[in-house]
Formats: structure tokens, C-alpha cells, sequence
């Protein structure tokens, strides 16, 4: 149990040196965040817009870069490995790909982290934004649990990358699909009905609600509630994601697509 | 008495897949036909063969990454379909080329990561990865990024990954591939020593001097059979009644190879393009003969550098290949 433990943890490190040494890394963490968050606030502290809304420009940017690092880079980070002829590698030592993968994801989550910095800053600095009422508790709160389904959401799809290369193709349109529909730089409430239901359906829309909910005094807010939508649909990605690795293990050693060629 | 290291019983392997693009098609490979093989503990086993013959789909099985269609293949006396956790453990497996490693990482790190995924105890790698380092001369260079490595100290480090759970049996897959001559000679000292201090090793070439210095017995494996089987000696004791006549050659017509073909006791011949030249080998029964009759059948064709010499495992392994296809 602790030779695993130690592996899952040198996964971690190897992950954050990684994308320390990756100029594409910072793309997603740093570049990509400050350019959604300077539209986001832009827009929203312009004369006539909803000042409670100006929340969405500060965390907005942060929201997207956390939730790209942690997905795409997990998804890259396979397709990296694959092109590194390092995929093969890791599959053939004695620890489970799982464990891998989650020392990976947990390296992405801290790196995707960082990306509330810079665009923090950029509000405060460059658009002398604050947010209106902060319970600090419950932020930090709704921080964790979304930090758990970006987990569970990444630990289940990344063995994807690793089975199946085109499944690599998709991960843009799933990635935007998110911002989108979970309601990162706006309120889910302007969506149409239908694509309200769907997003009710994916862990990071309550907890992102949340974590919007703990900045403001504005509305009825039930953030128990929230929380434990968030956190049953993210064990429900889990579940799958278990039943996924069986199927990785196995598959990836019928069809040989784990090396580039 | 100690199972054999390695034992596949008829073991096979078909690729299965598709293609077109609106009426797709299922498509399936065989890359493995049944092969029985067995390599006793200690010895240095090399498989031969061309491109696409099996021989890193065997390879592959072994080591666990790719499941076989039927058969059994068994690694100290482990199945490497069913005691996948417990035969990593045992193994190495290293794969020739260039890719494989974290470029921008140093091998220090490459190795330190890897030392923990074989799930080896900190307190061994601490002294297993400096004693590598030194014994594949890798040691002074081991804190530069994998990127400034030369091509052999790549392989060098490849290596050294494969020991690092001291395995009992190791897979080398064209190990030396790509390597400078002075590369690939120190990289073959090493698997030498390797074998001698006990490890199985089994390793894939597809260059026939280097089975023949290091390995104690081969076979050659073609569209997924294995067409000979024996020690070096022994193979090439299958051309032990043939000699070889080698000759230079500027501008030969096709009439004049189809004519050295039907010289008597001739029973294959090779053509290489070279600069400005062709070098042309004919295995034959009759050495003498041949070199006797080579001006009529050039026919004022321009002949150099006319040789007679003994046959090699290369010449035995290109009469086997030629047979079987």
C-alpha cells in the first residue's frame, strides 16, 4: 500500500514538473484565463450592467482556467504520454493506471488553482473589482467541493485518452460545453429550459452555483443542498470511472493502441 | 526443477480492425501463428526477423502489454495474461528508439520516477540508480535533461530503467537500433554482462552479427512463425555445404542476375545497391564454379572486387527468410 501511495505522489510531482517546464501549460492556466476574465469584466463593469453580476468577470476566467487545466491537461497529459512513447511505459510497470492518473490529476487541479491568482488580480488591479458579500466558509467550501467533481470528472474521463486516440478530438467540445452549460462566466438561469435540465445533470453546475452564492447576499441560497448534488453526481462519474479503468486495462492490452505507431 | 524463464505454447495473435470511411470494412492481421518456444533461465535468446514478422507483438505479450488472441505465454512460470501485477514486478522491458523517456526531466528524474511506479523501496533505489548510472556510464551527466543526452546515452538510460527492480528476466526490443557502431557495441557489452551475471534476456534484432556475438541461441521468426531455431552455430550450420561469391558490379542487367540464377548449385542471389555500384551476393554449392563462369554470364558487364568467403548467420537467415516466403 505505501509502494502505491509513493507511486501516486511521484506521479503528482512528475505532473507539476511537467507542466512547470511546458510553455503550453501556461497557455491554459495563465494566458487563456486573463484573456476570458478581460472580456468578462469588461463587459460587466460597463455603465448598465448587473453590478452583482461582475462576480462572473473575477472568478469567471479563474473558473475557466481551473477547469482546463484539470480536464484538458489530464486528457493532453495522455495524449503527451502517447506521443512520448511513455504511455506503454507507465501501463507496463506494476502500479494501475488509476493510480497514475489520479497523482496526474491532482497535479493538474494544483496547477489549475493558480489560474484564480492572476485573474484576482486582474479585477482587483485593473477593474477595482470586489466581490459584493464573501462568507468565506462557504466559498472555500464550494472551492472544495468543485475541486472534487473537477477531480471525479477528470479521473473518470481521462482513461478515455489512454483507450481510444480520436476520443481526443472531443475534448474541446466538451471542455467549452462546460463552461457553458455550468455556468462559469454567467448566470445558467439566462440558458432555455432544456439546457438547464442538462445542466443540472453535471456535478460542477452546483457547486459553481455555490461558490457564485457565496459572494453575494442576493437570493434564496440553500448551499447544503448544493453541495450534496455536487458531490453525488461526482461520485457518480467515480463509479463509472472505476468500471472504466476494468475496461482500459483490458482493452488497451487487446488492441495494442497504447504506442503512437 | 525451475520452470523455463519463458514459454509460449502456441501462441497467437490477430489484429483486429476497420476500414473505409462510409462502408467500413473489418479487417484482421494475424501476427503471431502459433509459436511454441521455451528459454531456460540465464541464457541470452534472440529472436530474428524482418520488419512485421512478430517479433515485437511477442515481445509485447510477454511483457503483458497486449493480450494474445489463444496460447499461453508464461514468464517465470507467471501468465502474462492472468498474473499481469505480479510479473511486472519480475521484469524489464526496454524498446528501441528514441522515444520513451521525459525529454525535458533529467534521467536522474526519469529514473527516480520510474524506480517508484516498479513500486522499488526508497531505501534500494537510492542505492540501485547510482550504482546504474555508473555501470552504463551515464554518472556525471545523470542531472542533464534527457534532451542533451546523445542518442546512445538515451538507450544507455533506457536501459538502466529496465533494471531498476533488478528484474530476472529482461526484454530488449531492438535495443540497438539507430545506434553509431561504437554505441552499439558498448550497449551489447552490457547485455553480455547482463546475461553472464544470470538474467535472461531476450532480445529482438534484426541485425545478424549482432545475434551471433552475443546471443546463445536463436530463432528466426517470419509472418508470425518461426522458421529455424538452434544456437548460432547451429544455424548456420544450415549453409555449411554453401559458399558465398561476392563481386562488384557497374550497371547489371536483369538477363545477367536471372542468368546467375541458373548456374548450377546456385541457391540465391542478393543485389545491393551501393554509390556507384552494385554488390552482388550469390550463395551457391559451388564457389569455384561460379567465379569460373562469371565472365560469360556478365557478358563485359565491368567486374570488381570478386571474393569468395564462408556463410554467415546473415547468410543463413537470408536462405531461411527467402524459403519460407
Amino acid at each position: 500500500m505505501r509502494s502505491l501511495v509513493r507511486a501516486g505522489w511521484s506521479a503528482f510531482a512528475i505532473s507539476v514538473r511537467l507542466k512547470v517546464v511546458s510553455p503550453w501549460a501556461y497557455l491554459n492556466w495563465l494566458v487563456f484565463p486573463m484573456l476570458f476574465a478581460a472580456v468578462g469584466l469588461y463587459v460587466l463593469s460597463r455603465p448598465g450592467a448587473s453590478g452583482s453580476h461582475l462576480v462572473y468577470g473575477i472568478l469567471g476566467g479563474g473558473l475557466i482556467g481551473y477547469w482546463s487545466v484539470a480536464y484538458i491537461d489530464g486528457g493532453n497529459g495522455i495524449q503527451d504520454e502517447r506521443w512520448n512513447g511513455t504511455l506503454e511505459q507507465l501501463f507496463g510497470t506494476p502500479t494501475p493506471l488509476w493510480v497514475i492518473i489520479l497523482g496526474k490529476v491532482c497535479g493538474a487541479l494544483l496547477f489549475g488553482l493558480i489560474s484564480f491568482v492572476p485573474t484576482a488580480a486582474l479585477a482587483y488591479f485593473g477593474f477595482h473589482a470586489v466581490m459584493p458579500s464573501l462568507d468565506p466558509a462557504r466559498f472555500v467550501i464550494s472551492l472544495a467541493v468543485l475541486t472534487f467533481s473537477f477531480f471525479c470528472i477528470a479521473q473518470a474521463l481521462t482513461p478515455l485518452f489512454a483507450l481510444w486516440r480520436w476520443a481526443f478530438s472531443m475534448i474541446n467540445g466538451f471542455e467549452l460545453g462546460v463552461y457553458v452549460l455550468c455556468g462559469f462566466m454567467f448566470p445558467i438561469a439566462i440558458l432555455v429550459p432544456w439546457l438547464q435540465g442538462v445542466a443540472g445533470a453535471l456535478a460542477p453546475t452546483w457547486a459553481v452555483r455555490a461558490l457564485y452564492a457565496s459572494t453575494t447576499a442576493e437570493g434564496a441560497h440553500d448551499f447544503v443542498a448544493w453541495w450534496l448534488y455536487a458531490i453525488a453526481l461526482s461520485l457518480v462519474f467515480l463509479i463509472g470511472g472505476y468500471f472504466l479503468y476494468a475496461l482500459v486495462e483490458r482493452e488497451a492490452r487487446v488492441s495494442g493502441q497504447l504506442a503512437l505507431a | 526443477m525451475a520452470s523455463p524463464a519463458i514459454e509460449a505454447r502456441q501462441l497467437r495473435k490477430t489484429y483486429k480492425s476497420t476500414r473505409g470511411v462510409f462502408r467500413r470494412e473489418k479487417v484482421e492481421r494475424v501476427a503471431l501463428r502459433g509459436i511454441d518456444l521455451k528459454i531456460e533461465r540465464g541464457e541470452l535468446f534472440g529472436l530474428l526477423g524482418p520488419n512485421g514478422a512478430g517479433k515485437t507483438t511477442m515481445v509485447k505479450i510477454f511483457t503483458t502489454l497486449l493480450l494474445p488472441t489463444s496460447g499461453s505465454a508464461l514468464v517465470l512460470g507467471l501468465d502474462a495474461v492472468k498474473d499481469q501485477w505480479a510479473l511486472r514486478r519480475r521484469m524489464g522491458f526496454v524498446f528501441g528508439g528514441d522515444r520513451g523517456l521525459y525529454w525535458r526531466l533529467s534521467g536522474l528524474d526519469n529514473l527516480r520516477y520510474f524506480a517508484d511506479l516498479y513500486r522499488v523501496p526508497p531505501e534500494i533505489s537510492r542505492k540501485r540508480i547510482p550504482e546504474l548510472l555508473e555501470r552504463l556510464g551515464l554518472k556525471g551527466r545523470e542531472r542533464d535533461r534527457v534532451e542533451l543526452y546523445s542518442r546512445g546515452m538515451k538507450q544507455r538510460l533506457h536501459l538502466a530503467r529496465g533494471l531498476l527492480n533488478d528484474p530476472d528476466v529482461l526484454f530488449l526490443d531492438e535495443p540497438t537500433i539507430g545506434l553509431d557502431p561504437v554505441g552499439a557495441r558498448e550497449l551489447r557489452n552490457i547485455v553480455r554482462e547482463l546475461a553472464d551475471a544470470g538474467k535472461t534476456i531476450f532480445l529482438t534484432t534484426h541485425y545478424m552479427f549482432e545475434a551471433d556475438a552475443v546471443c546463445d541461441r536463436i530463432a528466426v521468426i517470419r509472418d508470425g512463425g518461426i522458421v529455424a531455431e538452434g544456437t548460432p552455430d547451429s544455424i548456420k550450420n544450415l549453409v555449411k555445404d554453401q559458399g558465398v561469391v561476392e563481386f562488384e558490379v557497374v550497371g547489371m542487367p536483369a538477363d545477367s542476375i536471372a542468368g546467375l540464377r541458373t548456374l548450377p548449385g546456385v541457391s540465391s542471389v542478393a543485389v545491393e545497391d551501393r554509390e556507384l555500384a552494385q554488390l552482388v551476393t550469390v550463395q551457391c554449392s559451388r564457389p569455384g564454379d561460379v567465379i569460373t563462369h562469371l565472365s560469360t554470364v556478365l557478358d563485359g558487364v565491368p567486374l570488381t572486387k570478386v571474393s569468395s568467403r564462408e556463410p554467415t548467420l546473415e547468410d543463413a537467415y537470408v536462405q531461411l527468410i527467402g524459403e519460407s516466403s
